[in-house]
């Protein structure tokens, strides 16, 4: 116990004292016991933690009671807001009935809608696909209210009382929005605090977390909770949104880009407490307006100030108590799949290599009239760069697939990777440059990964996510990696086998066919690692950690391992993406451009290697099909939508495409007699589970009950068991 | 009597204010099956998370071959030879029954360095256990009883020197709860020690030398089974009298 805490000490102050160095480095021109800095500094700070700590609190709120955690809660705030707006300044409502209408009537109903038709499907759903869902959710929502309200007007949604000054705090005004925020913070706090500790229902949402079937045999209704739940959300989180909206604009990535700082705040409150919510939501607003009233970052880190949140989450992450092996949480899904063969994954790399090779050079008939078809130097460039990202896809197999440890970082590590590949050698056009990238990329996949390593899989994804940000935000925009003057093409073209590749229209056919064939090499190599030691111990890990942990495997070298064979393998498809951006802008690699890809990925199935390229044809699809209705206004984010919706779906559809299409193709082909056998299996499993409706409702009237069939029914019906009970508490006293 | 391979020397496991386990001494001796029996909630399989070191104890010891090892990683003690099952399946679902076996056995490479084949270990406690005609087949797809077979082919695969088995027989049909103790038998005899926790009376008393009684967390019982049965305090608190006489 001691050494634990004294761990914790050396790291508070280790933390503390590189935060003094930022802080002393970066020190601006402002005098911090100036009482007009302190007290700006602290009404903006306490005006804007006040808005974070709402949609903080409503996070925590419906992740504890519902276990899923909302990526779309900042995406549903902004959405409202943008339902505000609409009401109040198109339709010219007053203030406080649009908001009204807005909060009680179309948040709870947006929340009621998103409880039936996809939350209560996650329920008992695996981590990978609740993450994957509520991403999928988010980037749906943004793209519809793009769609709805295009980025191309500027809307605003003005303070409230803006012609009035506001109230002399000291030397500072505090307008009269940021005191209402306050207030309003305040009486949020209190009132979900009243809630959840003293209403009956918010009791037994809390009780509904602990233990669904327990909470419903105590007469709490679990369909009306969760549609509270998700209400309660979609309220905060819209509430939230019209306030921040006066102070950031209503720009749909700001409002989205919320979920970091909501994501901050839930780690730091340990995604359960909601006090403690409150708190990190204050801290984080506090920091910000630190950050903005002393610090002057140089220009080297221009955008440093938006990491903030991002800094604060991986600070969080390394103060949470270590995730426990728990057990008796497994899932036993009725998948049933074998290894593919090596001479079947052979036949898949030349598939790959045949299909797209054959739309590379023109011979596939059916596109010829479309732009698509006729593979204009467009068309090639795009299928470069979906191949490209089919490589980061790739990628995340094993770290996904295999071991489930869900990264949104690999992105960002390509991004990474294309900036240095400029440095490495791509610049000259040197191949071994591809080399020194993933011996970079590998460690830094794990660099990553490490302050969530013990804890458990949600906080990867949220410290990934961030990760991903903060790579926008400071890493590819530091001059020494990325020359701000520079705008032309910063790679020369690989010459291999007396190819030219490169990004160059000349040069993209054998672009693509060097893209394809890589991903092959990779798709082998990938089925090949499925059949060895490796893969099946980190699939053990994902399945079951605490059995791996019985069996002696050391989960943490396990998991590092996955993660540089991962950031490796991101890293080649980042000098892929240098090759092919040619150009690099320094906002080339937003978060939100990494999410689309995983998702896609997911969608097809993320344990198999043959998933990525569905992924490939999957993002090309999308423009084919925009181009095939004409390119009109309401696709034009069907970028963002499509993947979206698809990972939406999950929600029906857990195990992705390809394991739905393959099982029902396996058993057509002649040589997979095992596919039937097994589908057989499992009918009978399902049948034996099934039984009670079946044959109870015969009660044995229309043909007698063989002696086989009552032990069966026996065992359905737990009677073995409860004779057992009765043996071990003889008139029922425990 | 001879030194037991495995003790745990007053364990106490506290949740918040719930006192799980309390001052729990047991001993497991080598060739030897151990019993370790009580009603639902007596904190049975919380004894056996903290001997494979998933829940840390309160205070109290765990001694492993004369060694300490209350502060050791789960891995390092199944490296040591501690193997185990699970009350609640914990298979690996996703891998077929053959590669659940294969990982530890795979497993045990990185410490055992008696050169023996993975592969034949793994069709070896295929064998064994009977699960030759299912190896293909993803363990999530198997009926439970099967899938616990693999778990205990799984902990096999290992060769450990203590193996814990938590309610082996659940799921099991009686056939199968008889093959299930006969084979436990033959490793037994060439020098395995087990620490069974079960529920089902006629097996316990079938194959136990040697039985702990937990009721609320405290050990209140402890010698053979003919002991245990005569028991007063074991009768009056949890097995009743009926009961032991139609086990025995």
């Amino acid at each position: 116990m001691r050494g634990k805490l004294n761990g914790r000490l050396v790291a508070a102050i280790v933390v503390a004292l590189i935060l003094a160095f930022i802080v002393n480095k970066n020190w601006g021109a402002a005098s911090f016991f100036d009482s007009k800095n302190l007290s700006t500094f602290l009404v903006v700070g306490i005006a804007l933690g006040g808005i974070y700590a709402i949609t903080a609190g409503g996070l925590v709120v419906t992740y504890a009671t519902t276990g899923i955690f909302n990526f779309a809660h900042a995406a549903i705030g902004c959405f409202l807001a943008f339902v505000y707006w609409q009401l109040s300044h198109q339709y010219h409502l007053p203030l406080l009935l649009a908001m009204a209408i807005t909060l009680l009537v179309v948040a709870p109903a947006l929340g009621i809608l998103l409880d039936r038709v996809i939350m209560r499907r996650l329920r008992d759903a695996s981590l990978v696909v609740q993450l994957m869902v509520t991403v999928g959710l988010m980037l749906t929502i943004m793209g519809l209210t793009l769609t709805i309200w295009s980025p191309k007007t500027s809307r605003t949604i003005p303070h409230f009382f803006e012609s009035s000054k506001g109230v002399q705090i000291g030397s500072v005004v505090a307008t009269w929005h940021r005191i209402i925020t306050v207030v309003v913070a305040l009486l949020v706090a209190v009132a979900l605090r009243w809630l959840l500790y003293r209403t009956r229902l918010g009791i037994s949402m809390r009780a509904v977390v602990d233990s669904r079937s327990l909470a419903g045999l105590v007469g709490a209704k679990p369909s009306v909770i969760s549609g509270a739940s998700w209400s309660l959300g979609c309220m905060t989180a819209g509430l939230a949104g019209i306030l921040i909206a006066p102070e950031t604009g209503l720009v749909v990535e700001n409002l989205a880009l919320i979920i970091i700082v909501a994501a901050a705040a839930a780690a730091i409150a340990q995604l359960k407490s909601i006090p403690m919510a409150f708190v990190g939501g204050l801290i984080i607003g506090l920091a910000t307006a630190f950050s903005a009233v002393f610090l002057q970052f140089g220009k080297d880190y221009s955008y440093a100030s938006e990491a903030i949140p991002c800094v604060i989450l991986f600070i969080a992450l390394l103060f949470l108590p270590q995730a426990r092996l728990s057990t008796g949480k497994i899932r036993l899904t009725k998948r049933t799949e074998r290894l593919t063969k090596p001479w079947e994954a052979l036949l898949g790399a030349f598939a790959i290599v045949a299909i797209v090779g054959a739309w590379a050079n023109g011979w596939i008939p059916w596109f010829t009239g479309t732009t698509f078809g006729e593979r204009s130097a467009i068309w090639l460039g795009r299928g470069a760069g979906f191949l490209v990202f089919g490589l980061v896809m790739i990628s995340l197999i094993p770290l996904i697939g295999w071991a489930g440890q869900v990264s949104f970082a690999n992105f960002a590590i390509a991004g990474i990777g294309a900036l240095l590949f400029v440095h490495f050698g791509g610049g000259d056009g040197n191949p071994m440059g591809i080399v020194w990238v993933m011996l970079v990329c590998a460690p830094l996949g794990l660099l990553i990964a490490l302050p969530a390593l013990r804890l458990k899989g949600l906080y990867l994804a949220l410290a990934t996510m961030a990760f991903a940000e903060f790579t926008d935000k400071v890493i590819a925009r530091h001059p020494s990696l990325l020359d701000p003057s520079n705008s032309g093409v910063l790679y020369k073209p690989l010459k291999i086998l007396g190819f030219s590749i490169s990004s160059a229209a000349n040069d993209r056919k054998a672009f693509v066919m060097f893209l394809v064939i890589t991903f092959a090499l990779l798709f082998l190599m990938l089925e090949l690692l499925r059949r060895t030691r490796w893969a099946r111990r980190w699939i053990a890990m994902s399945d079951s950690p605490a059995a791996s942990a019985t069996i002696g495997v050391n989960l943490t070298t396990s998991k590092m391992a996955v993660f540089m064979l991962s950031g490796a393998m991101a890293g080649f498809a980042g000098c892929m993406l240098g090759l092919q951006n040619g150009a690099l802008r320094v906002d080339s690699f937003p978060m939100f451009a990494g999410l689309p890809i995983v998702l896609l990925l997911a969608v097809q199935g993320v344990r198999y290697p043959i998933a990525a390229f569905m992924g490939v044809l999957g993002l090309a699809s999308f423009p084919a099909i925009s181009e095939v209705f004409g390119n009109p206004s309401w696709l034009t984010q069907l970028a963002l939508i499509g993947p979206g919706i698809a990972a939406v779906a999950m929600a029906y559809r857990p195990e992705g495409a390809v394991f739905y299409t393959g099982r029902d193709v396996a058993g057509l082909l002649p040589w997979r007699q095992d596919a039937r056998d097994e589908k057989k299996l499992l009918e009978a499993k399902e049948r034996e589970q099934n039984i009670g409706k079946d044959e109870i409702n015969d009660l044995g009237l229309t043909r007698p009950f063989t002696e086989d069939k009552v032990a069966q029914l026996d065992r359905v019906l737990a009677i073995t068991d409860l004779v057992d009970e009765k043996k071990m508490v003889p008139g029922g006293a425990r | 009597m001879t030194e037991p391979i495995l003790s745990t020397q007053d364990i106490v496991v506290r949740f918040g204010v719930l006192q799980a386990v309390s001052h729990a001494s047991i001993d497991v001796v080598e060739g030897r099956v151990t019993g370790l029996i009580g009603p639902n909630g007596a904190g049975k399989t919380t004894c056996f998370n903290v001997i494979t070191g998933l829940q840390e104890p309160t205070s109290g010891k765990v001694f492993f071959n004369g060694k300490d090892i209350t502060n050791k990683n789960p891995y390092k003690r199944a490296r040591m030879g501690i193997a185990r099952t699970f009350q609640k399946l914990e298979v690996f679902g996703s891998l077929s029954a053959r590669e659940n076996i294969l990982v530890a056995a795979e497993q045990r490479k990185t410490w055992d360095r008696s050169g023996f084949d993975p592969n034949a270990v793994c069709n070896e406690m295929l064998e064994k256990v009977g699960l030759s005609d299912v190896s293909e087949f993803m363990v999530g797809t198997l009926p439970t009883g099967t899938a616990r077979l693999v778990e205990l082919a799984r902990a096999l695969a290992l060769n450990p020197r203590v193996l814990l088995l938590d309610e082996p027989s659940s799921g099991l049909n009686e056939d199968e709860t008889e093959e299930m103790a006969s084979l436990l038998r033959k490793f037994v005899d060439e020098g395995l020690a087990v620490l069974l926790v079960e529920h089902d009376m006629s097996f316990v008393m079938g194959t136990c030398e040697y039985i702990h009684v937990l009721d609320f967390g405290t050990i209140i019982a402890t010698g053979t089974p003919a002991e245990i049965q005569a028991n007063p305090v074991v009768q009056s608190a949890y097995l009743g009298t009926e009961t032991v006489e139609e086990a025995s």
